[in-house]
């Protein structure tokens, strides 16, 4: 033992009474980079950034509900910002709120992630390799840049979720009464929880990129990635048809695969609602996406299923009680959503046909992806022939049955999301006129709330089906399938007129179906955009959405721009885990582009994210508590997002004030000097009323300190267009945005100098076109913006 | 006064909802109102009768912020007078802060009346009012077709057939601002 202790050889079979255990193996790693400040955070580790973005974007908090019911003192009543019984005011409250919604969507994320992995390594092991091609070096961004690892195969994410999933407990540990209680540290927290987020997606879509060969920079990726059809009549209900509905989609994959080796690509439709359908369109080129979340109460309703296989997020709760309805068996296949219904997973394939087909069953549980797909398949073939004569629409009697009984009450306006006037619309399908009816087809969110207080028991969601039924069979779209990373040659390309301002933004329309208008909105936003020469990169239920609409020639978003990520691209990055690699994008524009360290250095990715690269998220029908992680995710990170108004509902916004001078000081990091700059971006998430007033707040949540002259002309160019277009005004701010006279628009240049000496009694030098005296600051290029003083270059000797 | 069912039926705050008031009554304080602010919304496009009802509130020397895309309207009434745009979001924000200069530089508002603005993002805003524009206290009104639990006046739910008696009520509320 003496030699032990002094750290000498010894001889293990001279060894007595001695217990050796060997813990992980670490292997010797390539030296890729060296290690960053920060990798791995935990909870207070990046407290310092958090609070930064918070003194300038200062939490703003509008309650649902002004009490709190969490613990057997309450209800307590904290309106007015009154404290509860163990202390906590109303604005704590509601950041604690907002953390818990992080925490329940970032776990979805999350737990999403980690159950992939589970699946992946049983179905094909885990040395799967993460490579993405010849394009993609850096093949997981956040994960060098959280972790500070470098994954080589799936099996480097379990240390991922390790990490992620002991910040969640920690994180949910707060949230119990008597822990935190400052509005500013739920914040912190809420941010902390929205990294985690991120990371947890890129998590799940790298290991499902690498396990299923979805699209990379091989041959046919990227760019390159075939069309996809979209939309309710695109699905050949001739044939027998599975819907898959959700996020998780090994299931839906397997379905693929069986129909494959068995030769029934032709004979069987396998379509899909929300994330599932279009993870499938990535793995099974024969799939269709029949809808996004906003339309699967309707998509199921209207009988078009044979089969329904559900797996996770999204699902409606009474998705067992909807598919009765239908005659249409229901597949679950996630212990996280099982609905009451028995597992067979360990039953003989054909006795679980037997039982579904028959109706013994309504539906079952299948936790084995591979007998989902067996399962589905056969029981679908068997259904179709069973379900042949159903007639779910309704007929035209039924309708104006319907239609004439409606008494006016009203009850459904109160009662829906939208306050959609259905009375009114019946009255008008009374006297022959339907269109308002069928109208109500798409502003509707497909809740069926309404039909629940119908004093006359209207099938409502039905009614405004068959008003639209015409319309509903044409809608018929094309998308490209998600192509996952961006490519570092891609990133090569525009880091530079991404940074410098000539390309004047990255827009990522993300997330759920709750518009205020409808589908409309989603195809308006890309559309504006991609023909500005933005980069509009898409994810989730919005890039369904935005594929249903087409312009005059009858060509989709996706069918009239590239899908480059380059100036006027419009690209479908994927399913909602893809999304992080549009985080991906900014983060490799530091890295690549401008050559910062990745390596476990968040904080200053993130002030370079913040100050240099302009884009902006746009959750337009944000619903779920994963919108929320995602949003406080792309904030961390130092990209804004705009809402639509039931984002209001989130109860929390990050709001710049412009007024307020002092929040808007950077470091000029070559010299240590303070700057007031102009307030770029000026919100971290704010909501608008209309599409038509959101429109210019994303172009002016794209304005960056480094833009360059040019850059900034380009964008303000746009800015005070879309605001002219769309409010028939000059957005009351422009001028804040300009340094030099350079920075104006150089098609109305004369006329802007003009207001800016008129209306801001700016001081302009009319014989050499300059302004003399008025901005925040001058046009510097040679500024170097931080909000970090450990950024600040030593000065040479 | 009475109590009404919330426009959306499931938006019950807690134990403080607003009245449903007269238009005499709003019309009286915002008469009172040192410093009253009309905040419309995009609904108020849905009709000329609205735009115009907002511009006479304007030109009876209520200051108007138009929120989501109706400033449109006043600019093709070509009235400016005293209309700005601003963001929702950002003008609540500012509202809660007692230090907040106003649209003229004057300082902030006492009195707010919201007009015309989608029903659940009106909500959410007049909900920050009540509970963070408290030291001096702000108090927020509704005049939509709509009970706002959340204002500290409203009016109650309007069905579409009663449109014409609405009208006449906005009428009545123009009329009793002195």
């Amino acid at each position: 033992m003496e030699e032990l202790k002094k750290g000498g050889i010894f001889n293990i079979s001279d060894l007595r009474n001695v217990r050796i255990s060997i813990g992980e193996i670490v292997e010797e790693e390539e030296e890729w980079e060296p290690m960053g400040p920060h990798p791995m955070p935990g909870i207070a580790t990046l407290r310092n950034w958090d609070f930064m973005l918070l003194n300038r974007y200062k939490p703003f908090y509008a309650p649902l509900c002004d009490m709190c019911c969490l613990c057997t003192y309450g209800k307590c009543d904290l309106t007015g910002n009154k404290k509860g019984a163990c202390g906590i005011r109303m604005d704590a409250q509601h950041g604690r709120i907002v953390l818990l919604a992080c925490l329940v969507g970032c776990s979805a994320h999350c737990g999403h992630g980690r159950h992939m992995l589970h699946e992946m390594i049983k179905k094909f092991g885990g040395d799967v390799p993460i490579d993405f091609g010849p394009e993609v070096d850096v093949e997981a961004p956040l994960t060098r840049l959280v972790c500070g690892i470098k994954p080589k195969t799936i099996r480097d994410y379990e240390k991922v979720f390790d990490y992620i999933e002991e910040q969640i407990v920690q994180l949910a540990d707060a949230l119990h009464t008597g822990q935190e209680g400052s509005y500013r540290d739920f914040e912190s927290k809420a941010l902390h929880m929205g990294m985690l987020d991120s990371l947890g997606k890129e998590a799940a879509d790298i290991i499902q990129i690498a396990s299923y060969g979805m699209p990379t920079s091989y041959e046919g990726g990227g760019p390159d990635v075939p069309l996809v059809d979209v939309g309710i009549g695109t699905i050949d209900t001739t044939k027998p048809v599975v819907l898959v509905i959700g996020h998780n989609v090994p299931p839906a994959a397997d379905i693929g695969d069986y129909l494959t080796e068995n030769g029934l690509e032709d004979r069987v439709e396998l379509a899909g609602i929300c994330c599932t359908s279009i993870d499938t369109t990535r793995v099974y080129k024969k799939a269709k996406i029949a809808a996004a979340l906003g339309r699967q109460l309707r998509v199921i309703r209207m009988g078009i299923a044979d089969v329904v296989v559900v797996d996770e997020q999204c699902i409606r709760a009474d998705i067992l009680e909807l598919c009765q309805r239908v005659h249409s068996p229901l597949i679950v296949t996630n212990d996280k959503a099982m609905h009451g219904l028995v597992d067979r997973t360990d039953d003989n394939p054909d006795k679980i046909v037997d039982d579904l087909v028959s109706g013994r069953a309504p539906g079952v549980v299948i936790l084995d992806p591979e007998q989902v797909g067996e399962v589905a398949v056969k029981t679908v073939i068997q259904m179709d022939k069973k379900r042949k004569g159903l007639k779910l629409i309704l007929s035209d009697e039924e309708f104006k049955y319907y239609v004439n009984d409606c008494i006016q009450c009203g009850n459904c306006t109160l009662a829906c999301p939208n306050g959609l006037r259905i009375g009114e619309a019946n009255q008008s399908a009374t006297s022959g006129d339907i269109k308002p009816l069928a109208g109500l087809f798409d502003l509707c969110v497909g809740c069926g709330r309404c039909e629940q207080v119908c004093k006359k028991h209207i099938p409502i969601v039905d009614v405004i089906t068959k008003a639209a039924y015409p319309q509903v069979k044409e809608e018929k779209g094309r998308m490209r399938i998600g192509r996952g990373p961006v490519w570092d040659s891609e990133i090569r390309d525009v880091g530079a007129p991404i940074v410098l301002g000539t390309i004047p933004g990255i827009i990522a329309p993300i997330g759920c179906g709750n518009y205020p208008n409808g589908t409309k909105d989603a195809w308006l936003i890309v559309k504006e955009f991609a023909e500005r020469n933005y980069i509009v990169t898409l994810t989730g239920c919005m890039a369904i959405d935005a594929a249903l609409w087409k312009d005059e020639e009858g060509k989709t978003v996706y069918e009239q721009h590239h899908g480059r990520f380059d100036a006027g691209g419009v690209l479908n990055i994927g399913s909602c885990v893809s999304n992080a690699h549009i985080h991906d994008a900014a983060i490799k524009v530091a890295s690549i582009f401008a050559g910062r360290p990745l390596r476990g250095n968040y904080e200053e990715i993130a002030d370079y994210i913040l100050s240099r690269v302009g884009a902006c998220g746009v959750a337009w029908g944000a619903m779920s508590q994963k919108a929320a992680s995602i949003a406080t995710g792309f904030n961390r990170l130092g990209i804004p997002a705009v809402v639509g108004p039931h984002g209001a509902k989130y109860r929390r916004a990050f709001l710049g004030r412009p007024d307020l001078k002092d929040d808007w000081k950077l470091i000029d990091a070559t010299d240590g000097s303070e700057i007031y700059f102009e307030p770029g971006p000026q919100h971290l998430l704010v909501a608008c009323e209309t599409v038509e007033e959101a429109l210019p707040m994303i172009a002016k949540l794209c304005f960056r300190p480094s833009d360059t002259d040019r850059g900034r002309s380009i964008k303000l160019t746009h800015y005070i267009d879309l605001s002219l277009k769309y409010l028939n005004a000059y957005p009351p701010d422009w001028h804040l945005f300009v340094r030099t006279a350079t920075d104006l628009p150089i098609a109305n240049k004369n006329e802007l100098l003009k207001k800016l000496e008129d209306e801001h009694d700016w001081e302009i030098d009319w014989k050499m076109k300059r302004i003399k005296e008025g901005p925040i600051r001058g046009y510097d290029p040679s500024f170097n913006p931080t909000n970090l003083r450990r950024l600040i270059r030593e000065k040479k000797k | 006064m009475g109590m009404e069912i919330p426009f959306d039926v499931a938006n019950i705050p807690g134990p403080e909802m607003g009245e449903v008031a007269p238009p005499e009554v709003i019309g009286s304080y915002i008469s009172s109102a040192k410093r009253p602010l009309l905040v419309v919304g995009s609904e108020i496009l849905r009709d000329d009768f609205f735009l115009e009802t907002a511009i006479e509130m304007g030109r009876k020397g209520v200051p108007i912020a138009a929120t989501g895309h109706s400033i449109r309207g006043f600019v093709e009434k070509e009235y400016t007078e005293n209309v700005s745009y601003y963001n929702l979001h950002e003008l609540t924000n500012c509202l809660r802060d007692p230090g907040w200069k106003g649209l003229d530089g004057k300082g902030n508002y006492d009195f707010v009346i919201f007009f015309g603005v989608v029903y659940y993002y009106a909500s959410q805003m007049l909900s920050c009012i009540k509970n963070f524009a408290i030291d001096p206290l702000i108090r927020a009104v509704s005049i939509d077709r709509y009970y706002h639990p959340q204002a500290r006046m409203s009016f109650m739910n309007i069905s579409p057939e009663m449109e014409e008696g609405y009208k006449d009520m906005l009428n009545r509320l123009v009329s009793s601002i002195k």
